[in-house]
């Protein structure tokens, strides 16, 4: 048995959660820039043994699983690449015909699992196992399999952060797959809460995207490379004052279900925007 | 806090619960609705203290959880605050020993603080709602189940008394 409850609340409680509240608070109001700083060094010390705990169990958790994927992915990455070396040459010499530049090269990925928490808003932000120690870098773009999970805010020593397309202040610029209709995608206020979805946004008011189409980023910005999906048109959204549309955007891949992801690093020589964190998205 | 001659200190059960939290739950379970050992540890630990002692413990559970996933930083400290306050401040009107009673602080428990950190995130009024009744529900659910499960293990085995 317990004591007996203790009926009186002491003012040296009551000052404790004043300062509590007061403490949270602060740190809600305090920019963006000092919080993921000060989550970086508390993750890369402090909580480093139990991320990387995490980590371990993840992959455990997943690794049957991935192994099946791993195996037909291999089998038809194989039966695809017999097509690559012709469809290379011949993307080469259209090129030079047509004197276009190459797209924005990719050369090189980091793999990473994603360590959710039970956290409402997990989704929004998602904890990686790699950090900078593996080469992660802010502004790296993360991909799953399906297509475009989000970008990396903070790279810590040994995990990082990655704001999803679900975060409030994801953009990327993305155009049909036919390269035909050009504009933004950002995540959307959805009325319907039953429903995660993105916008297309900017599309000229002439432009018509048909149902189902395909999105894909453009390459524009220099942080995500071309040709990555992003996900398929469902219908306009709303329209601006007759110059604008705004497409529904079903994404590809859902934040909060992935669980391996792929975290696009550039040729070396190459940097993204700003690496060095101090203004990260 | 002093523990039982010959049963188990709280501190082992609270770190039982921190090795479930980083290990247990992302190995057998995914998903929003999965129990939140770390939020547990914190009730068992709030229903036992002062009111004080229960509202740092949230606020120092409340920063793992923000630096785990920063997306809002300070919603979770906030919650946790709360939450380990209340659940502390509860001792005044209800026995901590019954099993239904604890079942019912870690469903609620749970629940306020996912409402807070939604609250704290700025969302939707129909995304709050269908997060709070579903989703949110389910995890207090869940929370409870496991918490239940913890009390029935620890009950007998872990007594202690609250430092005057």
């Amino acid at each position: 048995m317990y004591r007996a409850a203790d009926r009186s609340t002491f003012p040296r409680d009551t000052v404790l959660f004043l300062v509590c509240v007061t403490v949270s608070v602060a740190a809600l109001l305090a920019p963006a820039s000092v919080t993921l700083a000060i989550a970086n060094s508390i993750r890369d010390t402090a909580l480093r043994p139990l991320v990387w705990l995490q980590g371990r169990a993840e992959e455990g958790r997943t690794s049957r699983a991935r192994l099946q994927e791993a195996v037909g992915q291999r089998d038809s990455a194989v039966m695809a690449g017999r097509m690559v070396p012709v469809l290379q040459q011949e993307n080469e010499s259209l090129r030079e015909l047509l004197a276009l530049r190459s797209q924005m090269p990719a050369t090189g990925f980091v793999a990473a699992e994603v360590l959710h928490q039970p956290l409402p808003t997990d989704g929004r932000t998602l904890l990686l196992s790699a950090g900078s120690g593996e080469g992660v870098r802010p502004y790296q773009p993360v991909v799953a399999l399906q297509g475009l999970v989000g970008v990396v805010t903070r790279a810590g020593a040994s995990s990082s952060i990655a704001n999803s397309w679900a975060h409030p202040d994801f953009r990327v610029s993305a155009v049909t797959v036919d390269g035909s209709v050009l504009g933004i995608v950002a995540p959307s206020a959805n009325p319907d809460p039953s429903l995660t979805v993105l916008e297309f946004r900017g599309v000229a008011y002439r432009d018509t995207i048909p149902d189902g189409t395909l999105v894909v980023t453009s390459g524009l910005g220099g942080v995500f490379p071309q040709g990555i999906p992003v996900g398929r048109v469902r219908g306009v959204r709303r329209e601006e004052l007759g110059w604008e549309r705004v497409y529904q955007l079903i994404p590809l891949v859902n934040p909060g279900h992935v669980s391996h992801v792929l975290l696009l690093t550039l040729p070396a020589g190459e940097a993204f925007p700003d690496s060095t964190g101090s203004d990260a998205p | 806090m002093n523990g039982r001659r010959g049963g188990w200190p709280l501190w082992l059960v609270l770190g039982l619960l921190v090795l479930l939290h980083f290990y247990l739950r992302p190995r057998f379970f995914a998903g929003r609705g999965a129990p939140d050992f770390l939020l547990l540890a914190l009730l068992i630990f709030s229903i036992r203290s002062r009111p004080g002692t229960a509202a740092v413990a949230g606020l120092l559970v409340g920063l793992v959880n923000d630096t785990l996933s920063p997306a809002h930083f300070g919603a979770g400290m906030l919650s946790h605050t709360l939450v380990g306050y209340l659940a502390a401040w509860g001792r005044a009107v209800f026995f901590a020993d019954n099993l239904l009673v604890n079942a019912g602080l870690f469903f609620a428990g749970t629940w306020l603080r996912n409402l807070v950190i939604l609250l704290a995130s700025g969302l939707s009024v129909g995304a709050l709602m269908a997060s709070l009744t579903l989703w949110s529900t389910l995890q207090a659910a869940t929370s409870a189940a496991a918490g239940v499960v913890v009390v029935l293990v620890i009950r007998h085995r872990v007594d202690f008394r609250i430092d005057e």
